[in-house]
């Protein structure tokens, strides 16, 4: 019953964090109608900027968190126009032409990440790094009740901001049409850009995070973007409320599995529900569809 | 007529060049250009679907390494079938996965069939690596052969029916012209009396057990196979890269592609060794290809610009009126 609860309990705290940067993919496709491949990618450089950051200057980890922020929202600024411009362009397949686009952009990360850091993996030592916390009979390592409390204030300031401001007025709605948007006045050239920005640097943050929790090698990608696909396949593509609980369970399956069955299984667990759920309900369980 | 009778003139000097190749290389370049053939029967495969009927398969590679494993488990210990037994029982074994997969998956639009072919050729990967039968990570061993020339001539083979099959099939037929409308605007397909989702799933079958005949000779050839290097992502990835940056749904450009990228890989590999910038490499050349080449190195020899889907879309938008005027 221990084992189980705290089984619960990590899976939660994974999950949560893994939310924060599902939820940017989801409203990345909402607004420019991209899948991103190379969200993976975005997560192992944030891990990689809070390891350098701690190996080279001697700095806690946590403080790679808004820088991770401001560098990747940069660099995230300048690439969404021209995954715009390609998704939205007049060549024959412009919605293969973008996907081929992030997969390009994702296989240029894993391969510069292995030419220039190699296959080995490093860990992103924080101050709260081996200590841990126990409610009652369930014993919590203090850094994912951390990251998962960090990410709780990431995606609810996200959820204000959708919904309590005009610019997230803006941004849902480009989501439901962009037409209609763009005669309403939105810039959604301008609105891409931001939004993609917005979730690279809200992306690389949650891998600073995971590099924390566990640890960042260049290969890990592949597995977070993994996640942000079954997280957009159960929640529906565009989802932004479904996410929440897609992740959520995402990380709990994840961590019933490890413990239950094996970590080599886990994997596979999740891609085979993934591949389930795609022939049952392709539009996600918890529908809201396209 | 002048520029046919040049083209055809052209491949048949190719083929002979070809064909004498044995003649006049050394056995290590004879093993390159197994590969490069190799390579580009792969792309071919993956553009029927991809180029032709419009849907991106991001899991070719477990076809591939069906047919590598089929191959292998065959021709191994208890049973020891001869190798070309085992390329039909390879076809039988990589159809039927294909016909479980492709049936439900091909009636999901673009991107949700890209996660799922992704999403299947994971579990087969994983399948594979925690089940006993196969080995495992260690990978299987098949009986050794060492002719570089059969191997030559039989993978050479492939890829001449390969292209074959993709001209007459393709090129020439009914049958590509459904895939190519479909591909144009399946709803327009549909209303015309193509029978879509058959249409698909033959396209489908067709590039699958393609994949799997190369697999069943690479395995062969390499006498060692494991997870990772049939199974592998990086095998996908490849294929999406040479069909890109050849051309999509052009019939030379996978050749064109295949050969070339397989040739830099090589030569980087002679240079570098086994090295990671590979695949940096893949990654900037997809990038490149999509911002400025988007039609490929075979898009720069068309004497028209490639058919471009956008006026038919606009045309029977405006008929049906899909609501975004995109292709969602």
């Amino acid at each position: 019953m221990d084992l189980f609860l705290q089984t619960l309990l990590n899976g939660l705290l994974i999950g949560g964090v893994i939310a924060t940067f599902t939820i940017g993919f989801q409203l990345t496709f909402g607004v420019l109608h991209v899948i991103d491949f190379a969200v993976g990618g975005w997560v192992v450089l944030g891990g990689y900027l809070a390891y350098y950051m701690a190996a080279e200057l001697g700095l806690d980890g946590f403080l790679a968190i808004p820088v991770a922020f401001v560098l990747f929202g940069v660099i995230g600024y300048l690439i969404g126009p021209v995954l715009y411009n390609v998704r939205n362009s007049r060549t024959a397949r412009p919605e293969l032409m973008a996907l081929a686009l992030t997969f390009g952009l994702f296989t240029l990360l894993r391969g510069g990440m292995l030419t220039a850091w190699g296959f080995n993996t490093h860990s992103v030592p924080t101050a709260l790094s081996g200590e841990s916390l126990s409610i009652g009979p369930v014993i919590v390592p203090l850094i994912r009740v951390a990251a998962a409390a960090f990410a709780v204030a990431i995606a609810g300031g996200l959820f204000v901001f959708l919904y309590r401001t005009r610019y997230g007025l803006a941004i849902r709605a480009t989501a439901e049409s962009r037409q209609n948007a763009a005669l309403m006045g939105v810039n959604i050239h301008r609105l891409s850009a931001n939004v993609y920005g917005l979730y690279a640097g809200i992306t690389a943050m949650a891998g600073v995070l995971m590099g924390a929790i566990y640890s960042v090698n260049p290969e890990v990608g592949l597995r977070y973007t993994l996640f942000a696909f079954f997280v957009a396949v159960l929640a529906g593509l565009g989802s932004v409320g479904g996410a929440l609980v897609a992740a959520l369970l995402l990380g709990v399956i994840e961590a019933f599995v490890s413990t239950y069955v094996g970590s080599s299984y886990s994997l596979l667990a999740i891609f085979a529900t993934l591949f389930l759920v795609l022939l049952v309900s392709p539009r996600g369980i918890l529908q809201r569809g396209l | 007529m002048k520029s046919r009778l040049a083209s055809l003139v052209l491949l048949i000097a190719a083929i002979v060049v070809l064909a004498l190749l044995p003649a006049l290389v050394n056995n290590y370049w004879l093993r390159i250009a197994t590969g490069a053939l190799m390579w580009a029967g792969l792309a071919c495969s993956w553009n029927m679907l991809g180029g032709y009927a419009g849907y991106i398969n991001f899991g070719q590679s477990a076809f591939f390494g069906l047919g590598a494993y089929t191959s292998a488990l065959l021709m191994g210990d208890p049973l020891g079938l001869p190798f070309f037994a085992t390329i039909p029982a390879g076809i039988v074994v990589t159809a039927i996965f294909a016909i479980i997969i492709g049936a439900p998956t091909l009636r999901l639009r673009g991107a949700y069939f890209a996660i799922a072919t992704w999403a299947f050729a994971e579990v087969l990967t994983q399948f594979v690596n925690v089940v006993g039968f196969t080995g495992g990570i260690g990978g299987l061993n098949l009986p050794p052969f060492l002719d570089e020339r059969f191997f030559y001539f039989t993978m050479f083979a492939a890829a001449v029916l390969t292209y074959l099959v993709t001209w007459a099939l393709f090129e020439r037929s009914r049958f590509g012209l459904k895939v190519k409308a479909l591909r144009d605007h399946e709803p327009a397909a549909e209303a015309m009396g193509i029978n879509t989702a058959l249409v698909k799933l033959q396209t489908f079958v067709l590039s699958a057990v393609t994949a799997s005949v190369f697999g069943s000779i690479f395995a062969y050839w390499v006498t060692f196979i494991n997870p990772k290097s049939v199974f592998g992502g990086d095998i996908t990835d490849q294929m999406v890269v040479m069909v890109l940056l050849g051309g999509l749904g052009s019939l030379w450009g996978p050749a064109i592609g295949g050969v070339g990228l397989f040739v830099i890989n090589r030569l980087l590999w002679m240079n570098w060794g086994d090295t990671a910038f590979y695949i940096a490499i893949l990654g900037a050349a997809i990038v490149l290809v999509v911002l400025f080449l988007p039609n490929g190195i075979a898009g720069l020899f068309a004497k028209r610009p490639a058919e471009s889907a956008t006026v038919l879309d606009k045309a029977v938008d405006k008929l049906v009126g899909n609501g975004e005027g995109g292709h969602s």
